[in-house]
């Protein structure tokens, strides 16, 4: 077989028989689309049905995707279905069933498809008699093969029996090993496709046996089966399906050999070939493997560009989709002018389906009325509101935008109907972790430890509940098993960084992080932590440095734009901070929401306002924080300094007072409580002091009532008169009480 | 089987709805929640007319119910507008019972999507009173661990290094932790990420209030209620403006709720604040009928902050003449009578009040303080057996026992029952302030000023328990505390002049003697009997001396000196300094029968004054001859 024999590498594997041989046949055919049927006198009937891409086809199938709808004729109409094909390909042995188009190809197809009616209808069936002539004894197991002929006999499709038994010995075994693979009994498969193989010594059929033994798991022997007869080389299916193998089998340099370092089948004049057959193009699939081999080789810089020249041969590769977005290969920004630029015309009527779809997926830091608009299409044109990959777009949303317990709600409204579906489960295991979710995040993990001890989402949810009980240690032991079964994990990497910045073991947690960033180059989250942990540590230069690559990455994070704030606010560049700290408070107004970073972005604000000297808003800006979040020493601490800068002793007194209210042994605060205290020693009690005043007030109202009026006046004149004459306080600094929230 | 008609299920159904109103109507809360359980639980039935009008029967009893003074104003038949409709009606029936049942969570539970104001407010009221009920349970396991085993109770929840025996380390501890408790629980969290909290709850009151903001002036009773929980909750958080104007709000919608005045009172933290609020008040409620709501708050004004006397009278009388029964008014007169320290009358009015209504605990705790200070233990006991007798679960009950336990000079049982009075409502000041006195008197000032300071977070009105921190911390020499507690205690109660005085010898502890000048001449302006306060007139005499203002100190000692012949006789020490120094005074400066009359008028004090007196006497005799 020479690779002109081979289906192009536009082509996806549907062009591949699993039976017979006959490949010049095929290769005219497809060029010759006219006579497909008749012209194939080997082509035999097929029982068994393609469940999968890499499933059987004759070779009419290859045209019933797009590019064929102009072939109009009943019969053409009737080859879109791979099913109906299978049936007018026995033209020879059997009555053709020349008929009808059905609503189009999808319906047959998405018929062949359907599971629902394994049970099914006890309508009388020629091709159960077919069957139950071959295989008497597997006549129930074959209900599925049944049903899907049972639909056609709903479409009114007249099909005489078949006669198998005029078939040739060798394809009967090839009848059979097929209908054994697609019901899963690999040994029976690998029994008769082994004797196939054997009879024929047909490539083919080689080709199918590795088929058998990768379904089965025994990659090593499908590997060795191939290279045996030099396939991988003749033919791009039995290369890529080689690659598949050594990637499963973590050979990664071998597979790299096989696929080669680019992509062969570039064309420098960057033409592209239409798709033929709806399916996914061979030489994209071999750009994902790619781009696969190159990320766990550790190299993302190229695995990157592998991924994303899949997407750009064919957009239909929707693996090397999610592993560019859900393995945070891209950022934000990249991710939104990558899928602008994406090509999805090829879809024809799909088009914008599929383009909505992807675009939910994309990153909610930017764009998000296009998200929205998205959205809102797929819901509305495609009734799509309770699919749940549109709700985990919703999720991801409120994710980004800090509402956890909305997003809290829906992903359990989206769990209700799919319980383990592992798009939805890290997002919820994450907002249960930041609302402190205990009980659930134990139910939902012990139910994922019985049913998938094996899932990284599994151990990452462990690991989550026991950083909720400030468990560090069993914590960073399950995240650590969570990112082993899957190192492209962010979440779990980045969890288990966490787990050494919360004991305070900074240098792990750098080393942690800076692992993390390097195998997570679309997210800004590693570097934000880094630049945090030297935040901590009091490197400010380096800090900077990871706080800008970050914001680099993503400029919209608002916990970034506090972190940079504070990073200003401690260089004493307070204009900086309070330049950054803005930012972020237009940002987390934008996503409207009261949460953790809410306050500590308000907090830190006042703080730059105070640093700064504009004392009356960083009142306002205290008072804010303290209304939301309720009493905290250090913001009142804070808060008492600032009135006492401003002169305002009875009230700096008083919140200096709630401050060691909460917490009796904050020395700051006692410091300037003995300040503010020495400083109302010295008020001289004159006219203008609190005291005088309200008892001038006091005797004039029970005094005479109509005296009242006056005495407001007085009193508001007097208290303007007594915060004016302010006198400076000392340089003595409050504690920067900034506060750094991990998460 | 055959499906039950739709009659059927309209009869079942109109009946079911009957059986819970009644039964909550006749208190069989349980029975009620069932009917209302099992209505709510009940099979759609395609609404019809008949339906409408049971419901419309069954409306009146419920009118009748008596703590559903919320549904009263607005559930009359004639009246549909504000009204439910059947399924909230429903909705509403079960609620009522959960919450009569104190299944608060349950409650909110069930009312999670209703928009009704009414069965919002409920909601949300149930969502707060359980957030309350979560954050006071942990805060009072705290309170009663300490109670029941000291030490060992308190070993297990908080930090270490605590000697054992120390009851004020105990007292201490219990505080901060308790402090420290009230902080995390600001948010009651149910561990599967679903959390209340006091800003989660104003914030789906903000969001329903502001839609609602249109809302004409004549909107029903759960918008007034919803108002005022709203200010119920600023008041939580700490923002006293937003807290009054919902209230007042509230107020305007619906003036007879009590608890809103009351709640509004507490608001308000200095006297010129409530004059404003009396202004503001007064142009709100013009109309006859509110007035009467405006007068029973200024009432209760005045208690707080004091006023001109005569309009209270006034106010008063008039109240008395439209309520001449109303406990509550006379609990008012004698708690005047008790401010202005008229401890008879005040006595005597309560002795009314417990004849008009025997079993009313309230305020009663008041009368024990009466009866402590009169010093009538027999009285006083009566009342602490009567009162545990009628219910020894109630805070009230448990201050009168304190209150009789430290007549009793037993200050730790005393102690022990303040506390038990706190575990019961943890919001009595008085209580407070008064377990800081019996710390006090077992010389035990940190546990003390924990709690005073515990008074003042709950009411920064209470003067005493400013005063009661001035005076701990001054026992600990830590002055400069102390002369802020005072300045508060002086700024609340600025016509008193034993403020003044605490002030002023505050002052003169840290050397601030002008300031201690102008706080003693303020005492004695605010003194009855001005030329009789012989030790304010002699400090401001000392102190004037310090200022080598020995004119000024003169006209002080003499005026000290001739205090002495007003009272009958009595002399007290400073009478005896002041002529001994004025005996100095007039020899140094040779005037000899001066000093020689001063000299004699010291005839009390220590042996050296009046051996130096002797002398001096001695001396300006020789010098006179």
């Amino acid at each position: 077989m020479s690779r002109g024999n081979t289906p192009s590498q536009h082509n996806s594997t549907l062009a591949i028989s699993p039976l017979v041989g006959n490949r010049n046949l095929q290769v005219q055919q497809q060029h010759s689309q006219q006579h497909s049927h008749h012209q194939a006198p080997q082509q035999l009937p097929q029982h068994a049905q393609q469940q999968r891409n890499d499933a059987l086809h004759t070779q009419g199938n290859r045209q019933w995707s797009g590019s064929h709808r102009a072939a109009q004729t009943p019969h053409h109409a009737v080859t879109y279905s791979p099913l109906v094909q299978k049936i007018q390909n026995n033209a020879s042995l059997a009555t053709p069933a020349p008929v009808q188009n059905h609503g189009g190809s999808t319906a047959g197809l998405l018929a062949s498809m359907t599971k629902s009616g394994l049970f099914g209808p006890a309508m009388p069936s020629t091709l159960r008699k077919v069957s139950a002539v071959t295989e008497p004894t597997r006549s129930p197991s074959n209900a599925r093969q049944t049903m899907t002929m049972d639909e056609l006999l709903d479409s009114n499709q007249i099909v005489n029996s078949i006669d198998i038994a005029q078939l040739p010995a060798a394809e009967k075994l090839r009848l059979w090993r097929h209908d054994s693979l697609m019901q899963h009994q690999y040994r029976t498969a690998e029994y008769i496709g082994d004797k196939v193989y054997a009879m024929t010594g047909d490539p083919n059929d080689a080709f199918w046996l590795a088929q058998v033994y990768f379904n089965s798991g025994s990659y090593i022997r499908a590997v060795e089966l191939l290279t045996r007869n030099n396939l991988d080389t003749s033919s791009v299916m039995c290369r890529y399906l080689t690659a598949l193998c050594l990637v499963q089998l973590k050979k990664y340099e071998d597979a790299l050999d096989i696929l080669g370092e680019t992509n062969p089948f570039q064309d420098p004049q960057g033409n592209r070939v239409r798709n033929q057959d709806g399916g996914i193009k061979l030489e994209s699939s071999m750009c994902y493997l790619r781009g696969k081999v190159f990320a766990a080789l550790n190299n993302f810089e190229r695995a990157k560009e592998c991924l994303k020249e899949a997407l750009q041969v064919d957009v239909k590769n929707f693996e090397a989709f999610d592993e560019l977005i859900s393995k945070n290969l891209l950022t934000p920004n990249e991710e939104w002018t990558f899928v602008a630029s994406l090509d999805f015309s090829e879809l024809d009527d799909n088009e914008d389906f599929i383009k909505s779809l992807y675009i939910s997926k994309l990153s909610k830091h930017l764009n998000m009325d296009q998200v929205r608009k998205a959205q809102n299409f797929l819901i509305t044109e495609y009734k799509l509101n309770n699919n749940t990959d549109i709700i985990h777009s919703h999720v991801d949303l409120l994710f980004t935008q800090c509402k956890f317990s909305e997003c809290l709600k829906l992903c359990e409204e989206a769990l209700e109907q799919n319980e383990y579906s592992f798009t939805i489960l890290p997002t919820y295991i994450s907002c249960l972790y930041e609302l402190g979710g205990k009980n659930k995040l134990f139910l939902v993990s012990h139910k994922l430890a019985e049913n998938f001890p094996k899932h990284p989402i599994t151990w990452f949810g462990v690991g989550a509940y026991y950083m909720c009980t400030n468990k560090i240690s069993e914590a960073r032991k399950y995240f650590s098993k969570s990112s082993i079964l899957d190192p492209t994990f962010s979440q779990a990497w980045i969890g288990f960084a966490h787990t050494y910045a919360v004991e305070g073991e900074h240098e792990q947690a750098v080393s942690a992080y800076s692992t993390a960033s390097r195998f997570f180059p679309g997210t800004h989250l590693p570097n934000l932590f880094l630049g945090m942990q030297y935040l901590l540590m009091g490197t400010l230069p380096l800090a900077e440095e990871y706080f800008i690559l970050s914001y680099d990455v993503c400029p919209y994070d608002p916990l970034l734009l506090n972190e940079m704030g504070v990073l200003y606010f401690k260089k004493n560049d307070f204009v900086k901070a309070k330049k950054y700290l803005k930012k972020a408070w237009e940002a987390i107004k934008a996503l409207d929401s009261e949460s953790k970073s809410w306050v500590s972005i308000h907090t830190n604000l006042a703080h730059s306002y105070r640093k700064l000297g504009e004392n009356e808003r960083a009142v306002k800006c205290f008072k804010l924080v303290l209304e939301t979040a309720g009493k905290d020493t250090d913001t009142l601490c804070a808060l008492g300094y600032v009135y006492l800068r401003m002169n305002r002793i009875g009230k700096a007194i008083e919140s200096l007072h709630s401050s060691l209210a909460l917490c009796p042994s904050n020395q700051t605060a006692q410091e300037l409580l003995k300040q503010a205290l020495e400083v109302n020693l010295s008020t001289a009690l004159d006219e203008n002091h609190p005291l005088v005043v309200s008892s001038q007030i006091r005797e004039q109202s029970s005094g005479l009532d109509s005296r009242k009026r006056g005495a407001h006046k007085l009193d508001a004149h007097e208290m303007a008169k007594r915060l004016k004459h302010g006198r400076d306080s000392s340089d003595e600094e409050a504690d920067d009480g900034d506060s750094m929230e991990l998460e | 089987m055959d499906l039950p008609s739709n009659q059927l299920l309209i009869e079942i159904r109109a009946e079911l709805r009957e059986s819970a109103s009644q039964l909550s109507r006749l208190k069989l809360y349980n029975s009620s929640k069932w009917s209302a359980e099992a209505l709510w639980g009940m099979c759609e039935i395609e609404p019809t007319p008949i339906v409408s009008d049971l419901m419309k029967n069954d409306e009146s009893p419920l009118r009748s119910r008596s703590n559903a003074n919320a549904i009263e104003s607005q559930r009359s038949p004639e009246k549909q507008g504000p009204g439910m409709d059947s399924s909230e009606y429903n909705l509403y029936l079960l609620a009522s019972s959960l919450f009569d049942c104190k299944e608060f969570d349950r409650c909110a539970f069930f009312l999670a999507d209703s928009q009704h104001p009414e069965l919002l407010f409920l909601k949300l009221y149930s969502k707060y009173l359980s957030w309350d009920k979560k954050t006071q349970e942990s805060v009072e396991s705290m309170l009663t661990a300490g109670d029941v085993k000291g030490v060992d109770g308190m070993s297990s929840s908080g930090d270490g290094n605590r000697s054992r025996d120390n009851i004020e380390r105990l007292r201490n501890h219990e505080a901060g932790d308790g402090r420290a408790l009230k902080k995390f629980q600001k948010s009651v969290d149910l561990d599967n990420g679903e959390s209340t909290s006091v800003p989660t709850i104003l914030k789906e009151l903000n969001d329903y209030l502001s839609k609602d903001q249109e809302g004409d002036e004549s909107a029903g009773i759960g918008v007034a209620l919803l108002h005022y929980l709203r200010g119920l909750l600023y008041k939580l958080q700490d923002i006293p403006s937003n807290a009054i104007s919902s209230f007042l709000y509230s107020l305007s919608l619906f003036p007879y709720n009590w608890t809103c005045w009351t709640e509004l009172i507490s608001c308000i933290s200095r006297s010129d604040e409530s004059l404003l609020l009396l202004k503001v008040l007064n142009e709100k409620f013009i109309s006859e009928k509110s007035q009467i709501m405006l007068k029973f708050f200024k009432l209760s004004v005045f208690q707080e902050f004091n006023g001109n006397i005569d309009d209270f009278i006034q106010e008063l009388d008039y109240l008395l003449s439209i309520f001449p029964n109303f406990a509550f008014l006379k609990t008012q007169h004698a708690l005047i009578n008790y401010h202005y320290m008229d401890y008879v009358s005040a006595g005597l009015i309560f002795d009314q009040i417990i004849k008009l209504d025997p079993y009313r605990l309230e305020d009663m705790d008041t009368y024990s303080n009466i009866l402590y200070v009169m010093q009538k233990t027999s009285k006083l006991a009566y009342l602490a057996q009567f009162a545990s007798g009628v219910d020894r679960f109630r805070a009230e009950t448990c201050c009168i026992i304190a209150n009789y336990y430290s007549a009793k000079q037993e200050h730790e049982k005393s102690i022990m029952y303040f506390r038990r009075a706190l575990t019961l409502n943890k919001n009595s000041t008085s209580a407070w302030t008064l377990m800081g006195h019996e710390f006090v008197e077992l010389k035990n000032s940190h546990a003390a000023i924990e709690c005073y300071r515990r008074a003042v977070d709950i009411n920064p009105r209470d003067f005493k328990a400013w005063y009661g921190l001035g005076q701990a911390y001054e026992v600990l020499d830590m002055h400069l505390y102390s002369l802020y507690y005072f300045q508060r205690s002086c700024a609340l109660k600025p016509l008193d002049k034993r403020m003044w005085q605490a002030l002023a010898s505050c002052y003169e502890k840290v050397d601030s003697t002008d300031e201690s000048i102008k706080c003693y001449s303020r005492a004695l302006q605010l003194s009855l009997n001005s030329d009789q306060d012989t030790s304010i007139l002699f400090r401001l005499a000392v102190l004037h001396e310090q200022l080598q203002d020995i004119a000024s100190c003169k006209t002080y000692m003499v005026k000290c000196v001739e205090a002495h012949q007003n009272t009958d006789g009595l002399i007290s020490d400073e009478i005896t300094k002041a002529s001994l120094w004025l005996a100095r005074h007039e020899a140094k400066h040779k005037r000899f029968s001066e000093a020689y009359k001063y000299a004699l008028g010291v005839t009390h004090g220590t042996s050296q004054e009046i051996e130096e007196a002797r002398a001096i006497a001695r001396e300006c005799r020789r010098r006179m001859e």
